[in-house]
């Protein structure tokens, strides 16, 4: 039969409604049927073609409707397709009778009539075979149909999804290497190589390492927390030569966790952020502590990020950056990976990303 | 003029007011630096200690900014900004009052603007200060706006400090389901767990952002955000339902309307 408007019905998940299924082409086409059916068996008939036009055209009609009301009418028990054929395979005889009715009257009296008898059993017969054999191919079709739009939806869905990552990349892009960071960075070194300090040298290969790093294009395709760790020393030596008198920090991370995968540029933004909104604001400085151990507890693994600085004011903005980490570690870790925030005693923050590894090692 | 000229040199880097200072020593040798501040705050101690005709400041640091110090000392003194933001040097010059350093930058650019300074000493200074305040001004608020402090959209309350066990959670209200009060304290709901704080609904109520926080019942405050479904009830109540959580939220008939235009 012909194909369902897969957009009509299929896409929306309903196609067993009424309206749906009781679409234009499929009365078309068992219109036309009927009248091939009418036109091949008119020559076997005495009834005048129109007359047997019309019956069959009523009884076509007829095991389309039982078609789409057995589809609708849940049968508990019964798969639908098997309601289906049935429900035109019963109604098929039945709808024969009832247009025979007008013309003969009262039950007992057509089978006394033997022309009766025969048109009967040539019009039930005919509808036997073709009902239910027509049905089958509607059920096939609107089977493919679903199967079509299903993959339809589930191809959007991944597109969604696809695109959801890629928002959180040029995102994650568009933050990366501030150029006041980098002109302020540079300006140092400027100092240090006018005044032919020997401290230049290693300053210079610190901003390389952490401009390799911060690179989207460098970046490697194995992300892990170790790489992450040289990032995030290289921009706090950067910043300790910076400001020498105001900023302290320590980097203790479990050898044993160099190798786990961990998102580029994420704990490098709680560093960022600890620098922006700890340190500096304040006129003494402090200190950042960034730490990684595996709770021996449950296995999973806790990064921090503690400074001593400023804090944080009851209506300062939460800002982006942290909503867009959050995301970047539910994609990347899946949903039991969180970000919390602790105040700290007597002053400052900490950041603590938890998650579990074992999923993130075995993709 | 020139023989008795001092300065003051503000910056929050230590490498960056030497380099300064050794180029300022090669370029102007008469130049006598009275001092180096690391803030704001240091600057205008040193400037009203020395009273300097010069002051290099940064626009960048820590406590007050360079900006705010520069509207303290006012005309007292030629104020020269150093700065890697471009756009705030920029705004300040084109009005032809001051004059600015882009870091990082180069010999040739200072030698420019000693000759700047050195003109302007040798001259008496003209009255600009009206044009000056309102250029400071307008510094100082575009300052205040980027670091997050000042502005109407920021004077509501953003972060819920919460004792979890030992520690004490900041959670952005962005994540908060909604809270309910619970005899003395306020019991927060959020995407991380519960809480109980010490601020009354009524504290509430009045430091949140109405935008998205609303109080729906005496005792119960909801983030509009994270609403799914609003069921009418009988006596002109309802409930509220909210996105992923189980909680049925009730709506007294005097909160109804808040719902009605939904």
């Amino acid at each position: 039969m012909n194909s369902m408007n897969p957009t009509a019905s299929a896409l929306t998940g309903e196609p067993r409604s009424l309206g749906a299924a009781f679409t234009l082409p499929r009365v078309v086409i068992a219109l036309s049927i009927a009248v091939l059916v009418a036109a091949a068996l008119n020559p076997v008939f005495v009834t005048p073609f129109p007359i047997l036009l019309g019956r069959m055209l009523v009884i076509a009609m007829l095991l389309l409707l039982a078609f789409t009301l057995a589809g609708a009418w849940k049968v508990p028990g019964l798969p639908r397709w098997l309601a289906q054929v049935l429900a035109v395979a019963l109604v098929a005889p039945l709808a024969t009778f009832l247009v025979y009715l007008p013309s003969i009257g009262f039950l007992a009296e057509p089978m006394r009539h033997e022309g009766f008898v025969l048109g009967y059993t040539f019009i039930t017969g005919s509808a036997l075979v073709l009902g239910p054999l027509l049905a089958l191919g509607a059920l096939y079709r609107e089977r493919d149909a679903q199967a079509r739009s299903a993959a339809l939806r589930f191809e959007l869905e991944r597109s969604t999804l696809e695109k959801q990552a890629l928002d959180a990349r040029l995102k994650l892009l568009h933050a990366q290497v501030e150029p006041h960071f980098l002109f302020n960075t540079l300006a140092n070194v400027q100092a240090l190589v006018e005044s032919g300090s020997p401290q230049a040298g290693p300053v210079l290969r610190s901003l390389i390492e952490y401009l390799r790093a911060a690179m989207p294009r460098l970046q490697s395709d194995h992300p892990t927390l170790g790489v992450e760790a040289a990032l995030v020393r290289a921009y706090l030596e950067l910043m300790q030569m910076r400001m020498p008198d105001r900023l302290d920090y320590r980097i203790d991370i479990a050898p044993h966790l160099a190798e786990i995968r961990f998102p580029p540029m994420a704990l490098l933004t709680l560093i960022e952020n600890a620098v922006r909104h700890g340190i500096d604001p304040s006129e003494v400085g402090g200190s950042i502590v960034v730490s990684a151990h595996r709770d021996p507890a449950d296995g999973r693994v806790h990064v921090s990020v503690a400074d001593s600085g400023v804090g944080i004011g009851d209506s300062a903005q939460s800002g982006t950056g942290l909503a867009n980490l959050r995301d970047r570690l539910q994609a990347f870790f899946g949903g039991d990976a969180h970000l919390d925030l602790h105040e700290e005693t007597p002053h400052g923050v900490r950041a603590e990303i938890v998650f579990s590894d074992a999923k993130a090692g075995a993709g | 003029m020139s023989a008795a000229a001092s300065a003051l040199i503000a910056d929050d880097e230590p490498l960056l007011r030497e380099r300064l200072r050794a180029h300022l020593a090669r370029l102007w040798p008469e130049l006598q630096v009275v001092g180096e501040a690391r803030n704001g705050r240091e600057a205008v101690e040193l400037f009203d200690q020395h009273l300097p005709q010069v002051v290099f400041l940064d626009v960048q640091m820590p406590g007050m900014n360079g900006v705010e110090a520069a509207r303290s000392i006012g005309r007292r003194a030629a104020v020269v900004f150093v700065t890697a933001h471009e756009q705030y040097a920029v705004q300040a010059f084109t009005q032809g009052a001051l004059d600015y350093l882009v870091k990082p930058f180069d010999a040739e650019r200072l030698a420019d603007t000693v000759r700047r300074l050195q003109e302007r000493l040798a001259r008496p200074q003209a009255a600009e200060r009206g044009a000056l305040d309102t250029v400071l001004d307008g510094l100082a608020s575009e300052l205040k706006r980027r670091a997050g402090l000042d502005g109407t959209a920021t004077r509501h309350l953003r972060w819920i400090k919460a004792s979890v066990g030992s520690s004490t959670r900041l959670i952005p209200v962005e994540q908060i389901a909604f809270m309910r009060s619970d005899e003395k304290y306020t019991l927060v709901v959020w995407e991380g767990g519960e809480a109980l704080i010490r601020k009354t609904i009524r504290e509430l109520a009045d430091e949140l952002d109405p935008e998205s926080f609303a109080q729906i019942h005496r005792s119960v405050i909801v983030n509009l955000r994270q609403v799914s479904q609003v069921d009418r009830g009988l006596n002109e109540t309802a409930e509220v339902k909210l996105k992923n959580r189980k909680d049925v939220l009730p709506v007294s008939r005097s909160f109804v309307h808040i719902f009605r235009q939904m």
